[in-house]
């Protein structure tokens, strides 16, 4: 409980991407020396290892260190420059200038010119590449190289979001010329670390590379183990076997943090969950349905329950670092005279409704969530039931088919606030999988894709948010910590999660002799 | 009634009770403890060890594992054995004529078998049950016929090995019609591999439950079964023992019974066996 | 010579029957190969597209004879999950799988034999009870919780083992074989419990037979009657058993490879299953179809060689 205090009022305060560690040794100030190869036991799966193709999280974690992107974000989400040295944008918002970095060389020797960034941005935008993020080229009319270090990408409408979607290396990475084809099983690009090989669904091997425009790497290579069952993972840190793990067990954290032999990171938020309604299933067409399910949720004792309290409850999923956070927005609290009143208000009597909650395995935590949730909704006099999906079948008949009633989901990486809100509540958005189609929301989602100024922007963002709770269009639950458990020698860990709180850096990362 | 001597030994007699002591469970527990008992949480209370609240501590969810485990039994014992049930009344008759018939029957029989046979049957049991959809009834159907082909095989070999006895050959050449031969002397010779098999089976079926619970098929939470108690346990076996020890002696325990009980039953039943004790 | 023939003939027929219900089930499974192409990117008309360039609007059998084609042509299509081609990945696999379904049954019939053989020989005394009982706890359990209890031992206690992972034998033998041995011993676990038990099973009924007591009347000395007329027999019915298991010991590794995160056949199919990668799925379980096909064909080949009664049927 105490961490979760301090997790909260450290967030309000300071507004920024939390990082904390504890039993790292006064000797973290020493000289950093270069070498070794590190051992990490990776919680997941890399799938398609090419940047534009991949939608996982766990595969952008890794090519993290393989690829950068033109511009990037610092701590607290603002847009700074990587690639590209500065960047301009014409008054009517419809031109972008980047000035590209010299001396940029790719791993095959390559160096980068204006003509890798039309190559990779178009590779992006053709629909035959099948890349997750293509949608950010939408506007776009032209790309031009005047000259081999300046990019100027002309739109045809004004896009807000443009430059921030380029922030991430799902849209922004920049590939060598015609490595299109190799890129899905050999990624090259111009980050602190090549890649060597993966054996699939076992290991991925990357070597420091030399030539790095932000100066080598400390680590000689790292072994990213993908290790799935926490049990094991945990098991291979505690052994030695593994120098360092991420997504320790979240019964475990306080275990291994209180053992000297092991440091943990911890940082907020790693990703968010909301609890989601058919709005097309018919007792849920009605919003005080919604709400009295809402009003039977106990958000704090959930997050205890189903994540032990690893992490902090929010009413609004914008990252508590950004602009467009809500912060006058309050969770209901849980009131099950309230939740039957209003079901009885909307036509339903105690034991006269009945629900399915389907819930992914993918994330175990959701399953506990659903059996907890299944008592409080019991206790208001509903009647449920937990069908439990691979994640195939998850989003087969929840995100596809959008046959369900009741399911959870949560989503990482989706800092900027249009991807956010756009995507996820608007009628016509890709991630709208609950059919919501509000009025309002559609206004103000659209509204601020063409608004320029930050402010206004964000203040669009955080009527929606209101639409959101106001309307229980869904039940925003909490933001989740990440954490990483590492043996002491391991030092640089301050650096190595990227403000998006999924991506791991290890360019500053080194292994203690 | 009196018991066989078979059941009259120490281990007979621990299977009977084992047995009986288990049904007793499943049916009884049911009628006496209420059903939310099973999922009532008490988050102050999470992974518990054994105390005088709850006397066999406590899961994950802080849910009294005594009550989990004694609800379970009616869900597993009845999977179990709806699902072993159809497989020998499948896998038998199949079985018998193969093994009895011998050429063109056996031949075409024993290909579809063989072809069930080389789908391993988790691997079967999972794929049906993705088919048909999470519940009850389909778990039973999916390990049911997962189980088949095996069954058939087994007793298609004994009925083989049964058929080439000289005592059968003398009935066939004493004119004894097909039927009656299986039904007379067949039958009764493959009955104690047929036992054997079945008590093994039952606790497969128990452990295959198990299986496509772990993999969200079989049956779902927050509903007890000892499957499911045992692959909720995974991730807190080292720190709490007792989530997986607790419906892993249940599971043993019945698996033990079944087992004594099913060799005291085939030294009841084959008559040559009798010097065995 | 003419019954191996002909259960050659049969295996070809087996195969075709095994491939014709691979390709059923696999069609009828929820879900489809162009919505995990297309994943969370999915809307109606991009799906429906997809699937008419993918072919899968096509009739069935059409569908079937472009796949039985490819495979017997080599060409086995692509992962979609993995995104590389099915064959050399199987390949792969099934080496790493090989290992330690080897090793797990040669454990397992290590210790079954002798454990079984010695419980039948001592009928409801404490060898029995003794054998029966390890027997029974072994197969009373599920192999993961072995598994789980292995690495605890082995891995975290006393830092024997590895306690996860993977090595190819050609890279470094001794190392792979490490790697091999708790996932062996968690599957073999299982195994030999069965094995015990229909050892004895085996060998109590043909220890009550007329032969042997024939035997034992010519005053033949008890250990010769055991192990040379006794296990003789017994031979043929335990082998069938052992081979039968192999069908086990392939599902078995479903779980206990993505335990070990040994990352073999099992594991490959528990991904494909997982993500419905159909043409994944359809490779594989052909293959391991095939392969604990061809391990009963072996059986019953041997069981030939043992049992020349059979022969002449």
């Amino acid at each position: 409980m105490k961490r979760r205090d301090f997790l909260k009022s450290t967030s309000a305060l300071m507004g920024g991407t939390i990082l904390y560690a504890t039993g790292i040794p006064a000797m973290a100030q020493a000289e950093p020396v270069s070498g070794g190869t590190l051992i990490w036991g990776h919680s997941e799966t890399t799938q398609n290892l090419d940047m534009h193709q991949t939608g996982t999280a766990s595969t952008g974690r890794v090519l993290q260190n393989v690829h950068d992107s033109i511009v990037t974000v610092d701590k607290d989400l603002n847009v700074i420059p990587n690639l590209a040295e500065s960047f301009e944008i014409s008054a009517d918002g419809l031109v972008y200038t980047f000035k590209l970095r010299p001396g940029v060389v790719f791993h095959n020797g390559q160096k980068m010119t204006s003509a890798d960034v039309k190559f990779s941005f178009e590779r992006c935008k053709d629909p035959a590449t099948g890349a997750v993020n293509f949608e950010v080229f939408n506007s776009v009319a032209s790309i031009d190289t005047p000259d081999d270090l300046t990019v100027v990408i002309t739109l045809g409408q004004v896009n807000a979001p443009f430059l921030s979607r380029l922030a991430e290396n799902g849209a922004g990475v920049i590939m060598p010329t015609g490595t299109g084809d190799v890129q899905g099983t050999t990624p090259i690009g111009c980050g602190p670390f090549k890649f060597v090989r993966r054996e699939f669904g076992n290991e991925v091997e990357l070597a420091r590379f030399d030539d790095y425009w932000g100066g080598p790497a400390y680590l000689d290579k790292i072994i990213a183990r993908e290790i799935t069952e926490p049990t094991v993972r945990l098991t291979g840190l505690r052994t030695g076997e593994l120098h360092m793990i991420n997504d320790i067990p979240a019964d475990r954290i306080a275990e291994i943090e209180g053992d000297d032999k092991f440091q943990v990171v911890s940082w907020f938020p790693l990703n968010w969950d909301f609890v989601n309604f058919n709005h097309d299933f018919e007792p849920f067409k009605n919003p005080k349905v919604r709400e009295a399910f809402d009003y039977m949720i106990d958000k704090e004792a959930l997050l205890e329950g189903a994540l032990w309290g690893q992490g902090a409850v929010t009413a609004s999923p914008s990252y508590p670092t950004s602009a467009s956070y809500n912060h006058d927005l309050k969770q209901r609290p849980q009131d099950f005279e309230k939740a039957k009143a209003l079901l009885a208000e909307a036509g339903y009597g105690e034991g006269e409704l009945s629900v399915v909650f389907k819930a992914t395995t993918n994330y175990p935590y959701h399953i506990e969530a659903a059996q907890i949730m299944l008592e409080w909704f019991r206790m208001a006099g509903v009647d449920a039931t937990i069908e439990q999906l691979t994640w195939s079948d998850w989003l087969s008949q929840c995100w596809v088919d959008k046959d369900f009633q009741i399911t959870m989901m949560n989503f990482f990486t989706l800092w900027e606030p249009d991807f956010l809100y756009y995507s996820l509540w608007n009628t016509e958005g890709a991630f709208n999988y609950r059919k919501i189609s509000n009025a309002k929301v559609d206004e103000l989602t659209a509204k601020a894709r063409v608004t320029v100024d930050p402010q206004a922007r964000a203040d669009i963002y955080k009527q929606v948010q209101t639409v959101v709770h106001d309307e229980t269009l869904d039940v925003i639950l909490w933001f989740r910590n990440g954490t990483i458990g590492a043996q002491t020698g391991v030092m640089g860990l301050d650096t190595i999660v990227h403000p998006n709180g999924s991506n791991l850096n290890f360019h500053k990362v080194w292994l203690q002799s | 009634m009196k018991l066989p001597a078979s059941f009259r030994t120490s281990k007979g007699m621990l299977g009977i009770g084992l047995v009986l002591a288990i049904l007793l469970i499943a049916v009884i527990a049911p009628v006496l403890i209420p059903a939310d008992w099973a999922t009532k949480m008490d988050m102050r209370a999470r992974l518990s060890p054994p105390t005088w609240a709850h006397p066999l501590g406590t899961d994950q969810l802080g849910r009294d594992l005594m009550y989990r485990v004694l609800l379970g039994a009616r869900t597993s014992i009845a999977i179990a054995s709806a699902a072993v049930l159809m497989s020998i009344v499948i896998g038998l008759p199949l079985g018998l004529i193969s093994g009895y018939a011998g050429r063109t029957t056996d031949n075409v029989l024993m290909r579809l078998v063989d072809t069930l046979l080389a789908f391993p049957a988790l691997l079967l049991a999972l794929t049906i049950s993705a088919v048909l959809g999470p519940n009850l009834q389909n778990t039973i159907i999916a390990i049911g016929i997962a189980f088949t082909p095996f069954l058939a095989r087994i007793i298609r070999g004994e009925a083989l090995r049964v058929a080439q006895m000289p005592y059968v050959e003398a009935a066939r050449t004493a004119g004894n019609s097909d039927a009656r031969l299986i039904v007379r002397h067949i039958l009764p010779n493959i009955m104690p591999a047929v036992i054997v098999q079945s008590t093994i089976s039952l606790a497969f079926a128990i452990l295959a439950e198990a299986g496509l619970s772990f993999l969200g098929l079989g049956t779902q939470p927050p509903d007890a079964s000892w499957g499911l108690m045992i692959q909720a346990s995974r991730d807190y076996l080292d720190r709490a023992p007792w989530t997986a020890l607790v419906p892993g002696a249940a599971v043993a325990l019945t698996v033990l019974g079944l087992n004594m009980f099913g060799d005291a039953l085939r030294d009841a039943l084959d008559p040559r066996s009798k010097g065995a004790s | 010579m003419s019954y191996i023939l002909n259960r050659i003939l049969s295996m070809l027929l087996t195969l075709f029957l095994i491939s014709a219900i691979t390709f059923a089930v696999t069609n009828i499974l929820p879900g489809d190969v162009a919505m995990m192409i297309m994943g969370t990117q999915s809307n109606p008309e991009a799906l429906a597209g997809l699937r008419e360039s993918l072919g899968l609007n096509d009739p069935l059998l059409v569908q079937y004879g472009r796949w039985i084609g490819g495979m017997l042509t080599g060409d086995w299509g692509t992962s979609l999950v993995f995104k590389e081609p099915i064959a050399p990945l199987l390949l792969q696999k099934m080496t790493a799988s090989g290992l330690i379904v080897l090793f797990s049954m040669s454990i397992a019939l290590i210790c079954a034999v002798p454990l079984g053989v010695w419980a039948a020989v001592h009928p409801n005394r404490w060898q029995d009870t003794a054998s029966s009982s390890a027997a029974l706890l072994g197969v009373s359990l599920p192999d993961f919780f072995w598994g789980i209890m292995m690495i605890l031992l082995f891995a975290r206690g006393l830092h024997w083992l590895p306690s996860s992972g993977f090595v190819d034998p050609g890279e470094d033998l001794l190392l792979a074989f490490r790697h091999a041995l708790l996932p062996s011993l968690a599957l073999g676990l299982g195994l030999m419990a069965h094995l015990t038990r229909m050892t004895r099973a085996t060998m109590t009924g043909i220890l009550n037979q007329e032969f042997i007591r024939v035997a034992r009347a010519k005053g033949l000395g008890e250990r010769t009657v055991v192990w040379r007329y006794g296990l003789a027999n017994a031979v043929g019915p335990v082998m069938t058993v052992a081979g039968l298991q192999v069908g086990y010991l392939f599902g078995s590794i479903i779980v206990i490879e993505s335990l070990f995160n040994y990352t073999g056949m099992g594991w490959l199919t528990y991904q494909a299953l997982l993500n419905r990668d159909i043409p994944l799925i359809q490779a594989s379980v052909f293959v391991i179809a095939a392969v604990v096909m061809l391990a009963n064909l072996i059986v019953d080949l041997l069981y030939v060689l043992v049992d020349p009664r059979i022969r002449l049927s």
